[in-house]
């Protein structure tokens, strides 16, 4: 009978059912789709993260000429053994190789609970030292050089040792290590069977996961062996260039038995394909090979990332090249350097570096950063265990999704808090909607009441209500959940979340969101029914509500504002930046978000608490204007529940006006910091590949339309060597045009400890032997601001020159230079010492910063130069050097949120209306009868639903700004700048436009509605 | 229609659309009341007298017929002209007092005359018509303030402080005891009598309609029995 009851109520009430469930439907939806939008990053986050990699693992075999020396450790007798029993400890060094092993040093010590027996030791069946451990000799428990140990021979060594200790003896109970001047890290005996790299490369070719592993090795060369410059020599095969797309080769082929040069090199040796050159190899020999292309490695960053511990992945880029195939390097070049090792007696200082270059196989990985993590992670244990103790692993994957699964994390917080005030907005809403028409239900319960219905049968028909609405709007939610989050971040991205974790989202929002909208919309209806059935208490119910009795928006003000001077005066909004280069994850103080949400709530609040004090206070009123007399004395005498409507409109308004500037500030931001990682709206760069030299006065012809100013750079990476009276090192030095700079840049003072960017440049404009340091070199070289430091110009280059320069000041961080610049010089300095100078790149500003100025300004450059330049621009640069969280779709969750907002915001306003007819449609009707025109009552309508959605935009605006101040700063950290704090009036208008439009075409609707009330039936009722 | 006439109702027929069709709510072939005539309607509840004062009120328009108001044909003007015409000539009381519940007792009378933009010395004829009433002590008071009686002593003043020519009263006395139905009726009468307006009054209650000049009542729609019989009060 109830429910029969309740859905033929349902039905017969079409507009409150189908708006209730609306709002409904938007809550659960809203948090639906926030949870859709989340899994369908995180999801993404895995590919977005380890897409820039061209070589996800780097298997580096660190000394392959000591591959064919063996060292063999026995213990006899082995065993159980007790104190004072003697074991010997036998050692066996051969050299299987067809070179000798020079200045091999073995060193051997026996393990706890032995000792060693003073003056046991033998090598080659003769004493060795006095009576102290010859292997292990002094503190520093040096190993004995037994010299040099020819091809195919081996030495014998022993020694004896007293059992201390009671327990099992074996070879591992002993520790023995060898080394050679070829092989200068110690290798263990009893190490496994050196492996060759085709064999490793076999090996981890059969490890599931593994896409492909290609062998490639390198070698540095001296000057002299290929240019006058220093040079490098690859060995790798067409599988390495297939798979890594930063080698591009620009002219030719690659062939089997030729070889490949760099672009830089050809210009260099005048070389074009089917020349021949010669690559002088350390041991004297040269190497004669074909030319089968030619190579633009320019950002082959697999290549040229170092492989060394100080500066490990460090971009160290060597122009001049030559590759050959894997097979060359190994038969020719490596038998040469160990032969050179073996003749000159002397270590080799730069080794050749023999590495296995792996591809996880990406579509294997788990979308999820974190266990995509372990998966890769476990790759990686099983590559680094083959062959243990040979090499090692350089793993990139690993390293990059470590850096994701944190962000990943702090997306995830960051999105919940970002997407909370709509959530809590979808509550709010549907509470009001309780509120609303609940109230309007009162003469349908009187009905029942005086039919007998008792409270519990009233309630349980509430309930019964309220769980029809919710089931369908929490249906409905879900469906519109997943199809805006789709239009938010794309289908395909969404799909790449798993169909577990899509339905447990979903089960989650539904549940959630069904939760709050239907406690609050049973709440409120269970409220209205003990208002009723407590008439005697009716006085009791008339109370205001709690939040203003108590003042909790104006002691949440307080609090705001206490812990806004304590957040400033602890600088809590300082966080740490993150960058997938660096490795490190972003930090984001979101305990902070409390904040904004604070301001937000406390703030509309407010805002309603001083509408309703405004209308509420005495106006004169011209009683001869009926609209003046209704519109007037009843939005006097309503003051509070057209307040209600306004501080949930206020919320709304509020909510998409913090998240427009948060969203243009954010894209400022990102601008920002694009231009700052590009050094301004353009970096033109000679392309290697273009073959055209590019002079310092090709400035001219790039100041095309749309450039404001452009201006060469000289820079290079380890292009200097910086001396100071303490110490010296190698540098990255730009040389410029400091006035330019300033003016084409985008500097902050902020990055100049102790100085302005403009008052240093000026200085290095107007000192020819001014240097700008960084504040890390400064404190190696300890070198203060004033000391004077000797700068050799153009190093390992014909032209190197050393001048002397003074320090004048300090940087932090220099725009254009990611990699990071150690020093900063006047161009026209370096031009007087080295006339030869070469511009690296150049930077030009635009006139102005918009989007179609830098496309027209790339156009033209390329139209003007052709293939000889490449151009970077911000745009292209937005994912360099920024977090990968920075990079995440924020645009999209922006989106989501204002759409709903708008939504939500929509609803509210008719919600507003139609609450205003339920109620008050007696009073229009009453009007209709007593001779006001249609027109004028929906004028009236219209003025109370415009005020309430005016009061709702005065009070929304500034809570939304001052929201957005809080949003902004508690996630500055996103950022490489400060980010600015930009109003964009068109998202703002929207916001506007969207209350009062609908308020407007509620209140049309509304009375329209009137117009077809029966008069005959609400006049004569009481 | 004739001048004498103040109402006039020809071929009225009006339809209520339900689950199970088309209801006929009323229908009057004629019915014709003189001016400044007092007429109560009569029957049983559901027989149309509601309807009726609705039709003569131009609330709603009838599925068919006509309706004049003097020399009006009331149901062949505009929405817009019909509630100018209402608001000029025509007097309704419900059983509802239906006053608005933020404005005072004075000003719910004056936003009637403000309606009808008749602003001239608006203060003071309604100070006046709350002193005949005996309710200037309550002309500040909110509805909510008063008892039944002075409630509905405020809407019959609403109802006639603009000087219509034709006054309608739904049920009235509905919810009031004896007295305060006694003191209600007689404010129309007087009314009636001052303005030399035509009084229609629908009541179940026999003694009022005694003390109405014609009596007509309602079955099912129709017109049962119409004294026809026209006192001047």
């Amino acid at each position: 009978m109830r429910v029969r009851f309740v859905i033929a109520d349902l039905i017969r009430n079409p507009r409150r059912t189908v708006w209730t469930t609306v709002g409904v439907t938007l809550g659960v939806g809203f948090f639906c789709a926030m949870l859709f939008f989340i899994d369908g990053l995180s999801a993404s986050m895995t590919q977005r993260a380890a897409a820039p990699l061209a070589i996800d693992m780097q298997r580096v075999l660190t000394d392959p000429v000591a591959a064919d020396l063996r060292l063999r450790l026995s213990v006899s007798p082995s065993g159980p053994a007790v104190p004072g029993d003697q074991v010997i400890v036998t050692l066996e060094l051969t050299n299987n190789g067809s070179t000798p092993a020079n200045e091999v040093v073995v060193r051997s010590a026996p393990g706890a609970g032995l000792t060693f027996v003073p003056g046991s030791a033998v090598v080659d069946a003769l004493k060795a030292g006095s009576t102290d451990n010859p292997f292990a000799s002094g503190l520093a428990q040096t190993g004995l050089n037994i010299g040099t140990v020819p091809p195919g021979g081996s030495v014998s060594m022993a020694y004896a040792a007293v059992v201390e200790t009671a327990g099992d003896i074996a070879a591992s109970t002993v520790t023995a290590t060898f080394s050679t001047r070829e092989a200068v890290l110690p290798i263990a005996a009893n190490a496994d069977e050196p492996l060759s790299l085709s064999d490793l490369v076999t090996q981890i070719r059969a490890i599931d996961g593994i896409a492909f592993a290609t062998p490639l090795s390198f070698v540095d060369l001296a000057p002299g062996a290929l240019t006058t410059g220093p040079a490098r020599l690859f060995g790798f095969d067409a599988d390495t260039i297939a798979h890594d797309p930063t080698i591009r080769i620009v002219q030719g082929m690659h062939s089997p038995g030729a070889a490949l040069i760099s672009t830089e090199a050809a210009r260099s040796l005048a070389l074009g394909v089917g020349d021949t050159t010669t690559v002088g190899l350390p041991d004297g020999s040269r190497l004669t090979v074909q030319v089968s292309g030619i190579v633009d490695l320019s950002r082959a960053r697999a290549l040229f990332s170092s492989r060394r511990g100080a500066n490990l992945e460090e971009f160290i880029y060597i122009p001049n090249t030559v590759i050959l195939n894997a097979a060359q390097f190994a038969d020719i070049v490596i038998p040469a350097f160990s032969r050179a090792a073996t003749n000159r007696g002397e270590r080799i200082k730069a080794p050749p570096v023999r590495e296995v270059d792996i591809g996880v196989d990406r579509a294997l990985l788990d979308a999820e950063p974190g266990v995509a993590l372990e998966q890769t992670q476990r790759i990686a244990a099983q590559v680094a265990a083959l062959a243990g103790g040979q090499d090692f692993i350089l793993d990139n994957i690993s390293n990059t999704l470590a850096v994701a699964r944190d962000d990943a994390g702090v997306a995830k917080r960051m999105f919940i808090f970002l997407g909370l005030p709509g959530a809590m907005l979808a509550a709010m809403l549907a509470a009001y909607a309780g509120v609303v028409l609940g109230s309007t239900q009162r003469r349908e319960r009187a009905i029942l009441r005086i039919r007998g219905a008792s409270r519990r049968d009233l309630l349980a028909m509430l309930a019964l209500r309220v769980g029809c609405i919710t089931g369908v709007g929490a249906l409905a939610g879900v469906g519109m959940g997943y199809a805006t989050a789709a239009l938010a971040i794309g289908q395909a991205t969404l799909l790449r979340a798993s169909a577990g974790t899509l339905t447990l989202s979903g089960a989650t929002g539904a549940l959630m969101g069904l939760g709050a909208t239907g406690a609050a919309l049973y709440l409120t209806g269970r409220r209205s029914i003990n208002r009723e059935i407590n008439e005697d208490r009716a006085q009791l119910w008339h109370r205001p509500p709690a939040w203003r009795r108590y003042g909790f928006d104006l002691a949440g003000i307080a609090a705001l504002l206490l812990a806004t001077g304590m957040v400033l005066a602890t600088s809590g909004f300082e966080g740490v930046p993150g960058s997938v280069y660096v490795g490190r994850a972003v930090h984001l103080p979101l305990g902070l978000l409390v904040l904004p949400i604070g301001a937000w709530v406390a703030g509309s609040f407010l805002g309603g608490r001083i509408f309703a004090q405004g209308l509420g206070r005495p106006h004169a009123i011209n009683p001869d204007n009926a609209f003046g007399l209704l519109y007037r004395t009843s939005i006097t005498q309503r003051a509070w529940p057209l307040a209600e409507a306004a501080i949930i409109l206020g919320l709304i308004v509020a909510l998409g006006t913090s998240l427009a500037v948060f969203a243009a500030s954010y894209d400022g931001a990102k601008a920002a910091d694009a231009r700052y990682v590009v050094g301004s709206d353009l970096r033109i760069s000679p392309d290697p590949a273009g073959g055209q030299m590019v002079g310092i006065d090709a400035s001219q012809g790039f100041a095309v339309a749309g450039v404001r100013a452009v201006m060469p750079v000289v820079y290079g990476a380890h292009n200097v060597i910086l001396r100071s009276d303490r110490t010296s090192d190698i540098a990255n030095l730009a040389a410029l045009d400091p006035l330019a700079f300033g003016q084409i840049a985008p500097l902050d003072d902020a990055h100049f400890p102790g100085g302005s960017a403009a008052a240093l440049l000026q200085e290095l404009a107007n000192d020819p032997d001014a240097i700008l340091l960084s504040t890390d070199m400064s404190q190696f070289l300890r070198a203060p601001v004033g000391t004077r430091l000797r700068v050799l110009l153009a190093r390992g280059t014909p032209d190197q020159t050393e001048v002397e320069m003074r320090i004048i000041g300090l940087f932090d961080r220099l725009a254009g230079f990611p990699d990071g610049a150690d020093a900063l010089i006047n161009l026209s300095r370096h031009l007087t010492a080295i006339p030869a100078t070469q511009p690296a790149f150049f930077l030009a500003r635009t006139t102005n910063q918009t989007d179609a100025t830098l496309a027209q300004v790339t156009a033209a450059l390329h139209a003007g130069a052709g293939e000889a330049i490449q151009i970077d621009t911000r745009q292209t640069a937005l994912a360099k050097d920024q977090s990968s969280l920075a990079a995440l779709n924020i645009d999209g969750l922006l989106r989501l949120d204002q759409g709903y907002a708008l939504a939500m915001g929509a609803v509210t306003v008719a919600l507003f209306v139609f609450g205003l007819l339920l109620q008050r449609r007696r009073e229009y009707v009453t009007l209709r009868a007593l001779g006001m025109q249609p027109a004028a009552i929906r004028a009236l309508i219209g003025a109370e639903a415009g005020t309430a959605a005016i009061a709702g935009c005065a009070i929304g605006i500034p809570v939304g700004l001052v929201m957005a101040y809080y949003l902004i700063n508690v996630l500055r950290p996103l950022f490489v700048l400060n980010p600015p704090y930009l109003v964009a009036p068109g998202p703002l208008a929207l916001v506007l436009a969207s209350v009062l439009v609908a308020a407007a075409g509620a209140a049309w609707a509304a009375s329209a509605l009137v117009n077809r009330l029966d008069a005959t039936e609400l006049l004569r009722d009481d | 229609m004739t001048a004498a006439n103040a109402i006039e109702v020809r071929n009225l027929v009006v339809r209520h659309a339900t689950a199970s069709g088309p209801l006929t709510a009323l229908d009057c072939p004629v019915l014709v009341l003189p001016a400044r005539s007092s007429t109560a309607v009569i029957g049983p509840s559901g027989c149309g007298k509601s309807t009726l004062l609705c039709m003569l009120a131009g609330l709603a328009l009838p599925a068919q017929g006509a309706v004049f108001i003097g020399a009006t044909e009331l149901t062949a003007l505009s929405e817009a002209r019909r509630v100018a015409f209402r608001k000029a000539r025509i007097g309704v009381v419900y059983q509802a007092d239906n006053l608005f519940p933020f404005l005072t007792v004075a000003q719910n009378i004056r936003l009637q005359l403000a309606l009808c933009a008749d602003t001239t010395q608006a203060a003071e004829r309604t100070m006046a018509l709350l002193d005949q009433l005996g309710l200037t002590a309550l002309a500040d008071r909110l509805p909510d303030q008063l008892s039944g009686g002075q409630r509905s002593r405020v809407a019959v003043a609403r109802a006639i402080v603009h000087r219509p020519t034709v006054i309608l009263a739904d049920e009235p006395t509905g919810a009031l005891d004896q007295a305060n139905a006694d003191g209600v009726v007689q404010l129309l009468l007087t009314a009636q009598q001052t303005l030399g307006a035509t009084l229609v009054i629908v009541t179940h209650d026999a003694g009022i309609a005694a003390r109405m000049g014609r009596q007509v009542a309602l079955w099912q729609g129709r017109i049962a029995a119409d004294s026809g019989v026209h006192h001047a009060r």
